[in-house]
């Protein structure tokens, strides 16, 4: 089974955000990066189907070259190979653009299973995996907690709202985006860091992909904020007769009297 | 012992600071001379390889775990790459900026002196205000581009002998949950087994410790018996409006809010785009058990010459670390049975500067040197390691830590009366009344609790503005462990704890900590010990402070501890 992870480098979690000059950004130099949790378990998920079925894991990851840090990890964990695809900003919000370079970089090697994340933890917009399988014209599932591989077709269990889920069932190939927890992501360990030094690592730029998909980065970011937190606590105080009448006073006036 | 699965390797260094760096960057640069010489036909003999050289670093990535202050003396560093500063772009290190002034204060609670002349040894120009952790990275990328191979996130766990030689280490394991048994990923760690393994840990290293616990005193070189002393230097990052203080410019303190019997100052360096470095050093060698060094330096930020400065910005990030204080006297062993100490490892700190970098970069260069040398002769004897301690001996390292070889002894007594001494030292090319001011291991400084009940400085209330409480500030050291796992900080004996420690001592490991791993919880009878390990910034003051010396602080699960960006 020939498998293709996507994978996304974000900002670690615990990172200190400090907005950048021009408000379009976090500041870069604050940052430490690990691979998007979820993406972790994608490809868990793939490194097992493979040590059941046989096969090939390959990892694709869009960014500037930081970003080859997460690619040789996945690479130290199992997975046979890598695609880099050179763009100057991974955080580009228009994830069409992103999943069409990624469909024009990986369309021509017909992987049997593609996994992605359900989302990512810095923009979170859970839009990529799905465009991509619009893109590469298979069929898709998102938010799965299970797999199951029977011949030619895939059962997955999706997640719904509130505990709820459903299977779904559908031919191969396929692209799932999955949730996090449905596995525990093994180690790299020390011999897989020292052989993924030696593995390939295929790096393409947007230009040798086709200016048909370079073309389209068509959204825009006009600023990013920090929301403005407008609570507000008062301490009525006095004993404890005192301060309740108060809180009466002061609900007739400002509550009761304020349009409804 | 399970079996461990071996990884072989001719040369392994133990923590990627920029001692370990330095040894890795410098033994690549001797390796890809040798070769070349050899394919010119000016050298005979066989190729050597860059691939035999591995680092483990427990930090999840290069850098994680560096926190400095820093003023750099550069001098190390344009031995290691000339080009450091010369040049524009990636080949050029990350300098916040150059020093521009030097001012140093004594204060009062409310006062402040500062001093019209500076002693020789406060002297900062033409050194670098950095970011270590930034410095580290970057060396980090010249150690993997030049061939050798860095393990982040894999902590040198013990050392393992063959036949009373050190032959490697174990890693890790991971995948072990809090009570001891296998996870499903769980994942052992390896025997790396080397020919010689360098230990650059930093302060306190937790293998170095165990090598120096099993080297008989007669193999102490003669005169260099002191124990090592250190210090806990506790340390913030702020953004302030900027225009309010000249970038370069370097603030030392000594006085408030130390008392005056105990060793330390404070420190304020200011970076370009308003962020300015702030932090109290307080020797770890203090009597009063209910000393707080985070509350100290809490405290330290309200004094008008800090507040001023600091006021209307905002904490950004937060560290903790120990320093070797103890200089020349305490190095121990420079090589032993298979090791080579570098770094704050071995000690090579110059207490009176504050300065460290440029020693432990040295160190490594000098280590790594002679490491080249028995790669060259494929010989590996203690004897031919022992060619490292010449080195440092015929180096400046000794030039530089040998007039200030009694500083910090004189200073262990406080400012007051170990100023007399210094002075007289600064006469006499560092010996002062006499040849080798002795010492004792820190902890034993510590009075107990009925002795020492004068002085109870009130508890101080974070604002929340200026201060931070233990817990708010341990948020901005971006410290993460996997929670569930063994605990790293092993207490042989926590009836001691709850019993004579209370008595004795009130339980100074609350105070010492400055990460809140440790607290006194209400028991069943009596207040017992709690752990908060996933807490912990790897700082290490517990197992050197802790009165009775029964805490162990061992290395948690690789990956783990602090993510200290920019610090
Ligand atoms: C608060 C403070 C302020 C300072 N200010 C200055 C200053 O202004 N100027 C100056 O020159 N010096 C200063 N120093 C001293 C300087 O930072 C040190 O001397 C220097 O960092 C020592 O380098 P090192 O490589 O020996 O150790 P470290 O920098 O401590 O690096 C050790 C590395 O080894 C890793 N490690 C440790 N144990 C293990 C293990 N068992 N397995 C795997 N990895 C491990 C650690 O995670 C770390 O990354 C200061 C120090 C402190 C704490």
């Amino acid at each position: 089974m020939k498998i293709l992870v996507c994978l996304k480098q974000v900002s670690a979690k615990e990172s200190t955000l400090r907005l950048s000059e021009d408000s379009l950004h976090v500041r870069e130099s604050d940052l430490s990066f690990e691979i998007n949790e979820p993406d972790t378990f994608a490809l868990e998920e793939a490194l097992r189907l493979k040590e059941q079925l046989g096969g090939e894991v390959v990892v694709v990851s869009l960014g500037p070259a930081r970003i080859q840090t997460s690619i040789r990890e996945a690479l130290a964990k199992g997975a046979d190979r890598g695609i880099h695809i050179e763009t100057e900003n991974a955080e580009s919000v228009d994830r069409t653009w992103a999943a069409g370079l990624i469909a024009a970089a990986v369309r021509e090697e017909k992987f049997d299973l593609v996994l992605t994340g359900l989302q990512s933890d810095d923009l979170g917009t859970g839009q990529t995996g799905v465009i991509l399988a619009e893109f590469l014209g298979l069929p898709h599932a998102t938010i799965i907690m299970e797999i199951q591989i029977e011949e030619s077709r895939i059962k997955a269990k999706r997640e719904l709202e509130g505990g709820w889920f459903e299977w779904v069932e559908m031919p191969l190939p396929a692209l799932l985006t999955i949730q996090s927890g449905l596995n525990k992501p093994r180690y790299a360990s020390l011999l897989g860091i020292k052989k993924a030094k030696s593995k390939e690592m295929r790096r393409v730029t947007p230009v040798e992909l086709g200016a048909e998909v370079s073309g389209t980065n068509a959204l825009r970011l006009r600023k990013i904020y920090v929301p403005v937190k407008s609570k507000n606590t008062e301490f009525l105080d006095g004993t404890p007769k005192e301060a309740a009448a108060k809180l009466v006073e002061r609900i007739r006036r400002e509550i009761v009297s304020s349009p409804s | 012992m399970a079996e461990r699965e071996r990884f072989d390797t001719t040369v392994l260094i133990v923590g990627a600071g920029p001692a370990g760096l330095a040894t890795a960057l410098r033994l690549t640069q001797l390796i890809h001379q040798h070769n070349s010489e050899i394919d010119h036909g000016s050298r005979q003999g066989r190729k050597l390889s860059t691939e035999e050289i591995c680092i483990l670093e427990k930090g999840r990535e290069i850098g994680s775990h560096l926190l400095s202050g820093a003023v750099m003396d550069p001098r190390a560093l344009r031995e290691l790459l000339p080009e450091f500063d010369s040049v524009e772009g990636p080949e050029s290190a990350p300098i916040a900026c150059p020093v521009a002034r030097d001012e140093v204060y004594y204060l009062t609670e409310r006062g402040q002196w500062k001093l019209p002349i500076l002693p020789p040894f406060f002297h900062n120009s033409g050194n670098k205000i950095v970011s270590l952790n930034r410095l580290g990275r970057w060396l980090g990328e010249k150690v993997e581009q030049s061939g050798a191979t860095v393990f982040a996130g894999f902590a040198g766990r013990e050392l393992v002998y063959e036949e009373g030689r050190v032959t490697g280490v174990l890693t890790d394991d991971k995948g072990v949950d809090r009570a001891g048994n296998h996870k499903s990923n769980f994942e052992p760690g390896y025997h790396v087994r080397a020919r010689i393994t360098v230990l650059a840990e930093g302060s306190r290293g937790s293998l170095a410790k165990q090598l120096l616990a099993n080297t008989p005193p007669s193999r102490i070189p003669p005169g260099r018996s002191n124990p090592q002393t250190y210090a806990v230097g506790v340390k913030e990052l702020w953004e302030i409006p900027s225009g309010r203080i000249e970038p370069g410019t370097v603030i030392h303190s000594a006085g408030w809010p130390l008392r005056s019997d105990q060793f330390g100052g404070g420190w304020l360096y200011a970076m370009p785009e308003g962020m300015i470095s702030v932090g109290l050093v307080s020797g770890l060698d203090y009597r009063d058990p209910r000393f707080d060094p985070h509350t100290a330096f809490q405290r330290y930020k309200t004094h008008p010459l800090i507040r001023r400065i600091l006021e209307g910005g905002k904490l950004v990030k937060y560290g903790a670390k120990s320093i070797p204080e103890g200089g020349w006297y305490s190095l121990p062993p420079l090589s032993l049975s298979g090791t080579l100490l570098v770094g704050d490892t071995a000690g090579f700190l110059n207490s009176q500067r504050l300065k460290g970098i440029h020693l432990a970069i040295k160190s490594g260069m000098l280590a790594a040197e002679t490491i080249y040398q028995a790669m060259a002769a494929d010989d590996f004897s203690d004897e031919r390691m022992s060619e490292y301690a010449l080195r440092v001996e015929n180096s400046w390292i000794r030039e530089e830590l040998w007039p200030v070889r009694n500083f910090h002894q004189a200073m262990q007594n406080g400012l007051l009366r170990g100023g007399v001494h210094v002075a007289l030292q600064l006469l006499t090319g560092g010996r002062g009344l006499y040849a080798r001011y002795p010492s004792r291991p820190g902890n034993e400084h510590m009075a107990k609790l009925l002795q020492e009940a004068e002085n109870i400085q009130p508890p101080l209330v974070p604002d929340g503005k200026l201060t931070f409480s233990k817990t708010t500030d341990v948020f901005h050291s971006a410290t993460r462990h996997e929670e569930n796992q063994p605990s790293h900080l092993l207490i042989a004996d926590t009836n001691i704890c709850n019993t004579r420690c209370t008595v004795e001592y009130g339980n100074p490991c609350q105070n010492f900590c400055p990460a809140a791993v440790y607290e006194m919880v209400e028991g069943k009878q009596r207040r017992e010990i709690h752990l908060n390990p996933s807490n912990c910034v790897h700082c290490k003051t517990c197992d050197i402070m802790d009165p009775y010396q029964i805490i162990t602080w061992v290395p948690p699960e690789g990956g783990g501890g602090p993510s200290y960006e920019n610090l």
